[in-house]
């Protein structure tokens, strides 16, 4: 939690995190470049390692695209998610290994800047089966150091959440011109459908996990239309409807509420932590305290704000049991303004 | 050809200027303008190295413009809260 930065808050998951990760890339690159060899006899060791990074990249990708819908419908999948930004970056220094190789290899060796080359050495935009494919992997390369430079949680802090998730959601325009670059390059000389297929069905699995993942938010969101008391108090559930130590989570003034019940009590805040914007209500109380399932950040459950010395706030809602029914002020307070939890 | 020339000249320039303006900012200008960076450690200040050199247009106008905090998330429990709504009545 944002207290004074540290360059990484290393811990015991996120050191067996990463070293797994750090063993799988190495594994892969060392078979990708030994079988290459034996299979291409006449393949230089530069071209096995150009093709290694990229197509580790382009793997790698697919497993982060892949995991935040995973863990929406399999939250025990959620250790997957707590490190995903040290996979990010880790597909970003392997995409960057792949291009600074090919740059290296195809473009630095003649008269012209090699970034300029990559630009000029085939202009047949009108041929699909020349298009030059090298621009777009460029481009995406950009988005991926960009998403790579702004991963830290100073980032976070200083662009706001919102405006970093925004940014890092350009990796699905970064996803499409690698599925491009990919399509109008290497696959217009490969005769082999194997890598076609295998393309196909990861872009299949991509797709497929985030339309079902993000059908089933919409049935969340469909909880807007609530009855409202003389009072202006919206009656969101029953108080049976809220597991112990766990949410309810309902739509109301245009974002999520996460009410939760605990030692005979029920409070409300807003369901949007600040750290990474995760969703509260999926969490549960650990310690007494509202705790985010994406990174731990945590929050007391009456005034939404973390436990001292750290200084992360939530929106807090007036809340009542009433004939065992909750009603939830819909206008929040403040982040941090403790409200007497409703006794049940 | 020429465009094409122009376009890594013009991101050469800017990336120039992101490097120099990042070896000031995270060695002097990031405690001004986030407190949580005062005494944070020379490594963290090389991981946000790249990231400043790319953002450098954004975080020189924080600093030119003396703010001492990050700025407030905004989301609509947070921008429709009461204390704001009696603040703009």
């Amino acid at each position: 939690m944002s207290q004074a930065y540290a360059s990484v808050g290393w811990n015991r998951q996120k050191k067996l995190y990463d070293l797994v990760m750090l063993a799988s890339v190495s594994v892969y690159l060392a078979l990708f470049v030994g079988i290459g060899a034996i299979v291409h006899p006449n393949a230089t060791v530069e071209t096995l390692l150009i093709r290694g990074f990229g197509t580790g990249a382009l793997l790698m990708l697919h497993v982060i695209l892949s995991i935040g819908p995973l863990c929406r419908l399999a939250p025990r999948l959620l250790p997957l998610l707590y490190n995903r930004r040290h996979f990010g970056v880790a597909m970003f220094l392997m995409a960057l290994a792949h291009g600074a190789f090919s740059l290296v290899q195809f473009h630095a060796l003649g008269d012209l800047n090699p970034l300029v080359s990559v630009l000029v050495s085939n202009t047949r935009y009108d041929s699909l089966s020349n298009f030059p494919f090298q621009p777009l992997g460029l481009i995406a390369l950009l988005i991926l150091f960009l998403m790579a430079a702004t991963s830290h949680d100073f980032w976070l802090a200083n662009l706001t959440a919102p405006v970093w998730k925004r940014l890092h959601m350009l990796v699905y325009v970064a996803y499409g011109l690698i599925v491009a670059h990919v399509v109008l390059g290497v696959l217009q000389a490969e005769t082999n459908r194997l890598l076609v297929m295998i393309l196909g069905t990861g872009m299949v699995v991509v797709l497929g996990l985030h339309l079902i993942a993000g059908w089933r938010e919409r049935k969340l969101d469909g909880t807007a239309d609530l009855p409202i008391s003389a009072n202006g108090f919206v009656d969101v559930c029953g108080v049976e409807d809220i597991e112990a130590n766990c949410a309810k989570v309902v739509t109301l003034t245009g974002e999520r509420v996460a009410v939760f019940k605990y030692d005979g009590k029920v409070s409300a805040l807003s369901n949007v932590c600040q750290h990474q914007n995760g969703p509260l209500g999926e969490g549960r109380i650990i310690d007494g305290c509202v705790t985010c399932p994406w990174h731990g950040y945590q929050y007391l459950p009456d005034s939404g704000a973390s436990p001292p010395p750290f200084a992360e706030k939530v929106p807090t809602f007036n809340v009542k049991v009433v004939n065992g029914r909750v009603l939830i002020d819909p206008k929040p307070n403040a982040p941090g303004t403790r409200i007497e939890p409703a006794k049940i | 050809m020429v465009v094409a020339q122009w376009m890594v000249n013009l991101a050469m320039a800017y990336a120039a200027l992101g490097v120099a303006f990042a070896i000031a900012f995270v060695f002097y200008g990031v405690g001004k303008i986030d407190p949580a960076a005062k005494d944070a450690p020379l490594t963290f200040r090389l991981l946000i190295f790249p990231g400043v050199a790319a953002l450098w247009p954004l975080l020189l106008k924080r600093w030119l413009n003396g703010q001492t905090l990050p700025p407030a998330e905004q989301n609509a429990h947070r921008n429709s809260d009461k204390s704001v709504k009696e603040a703009k009545s």
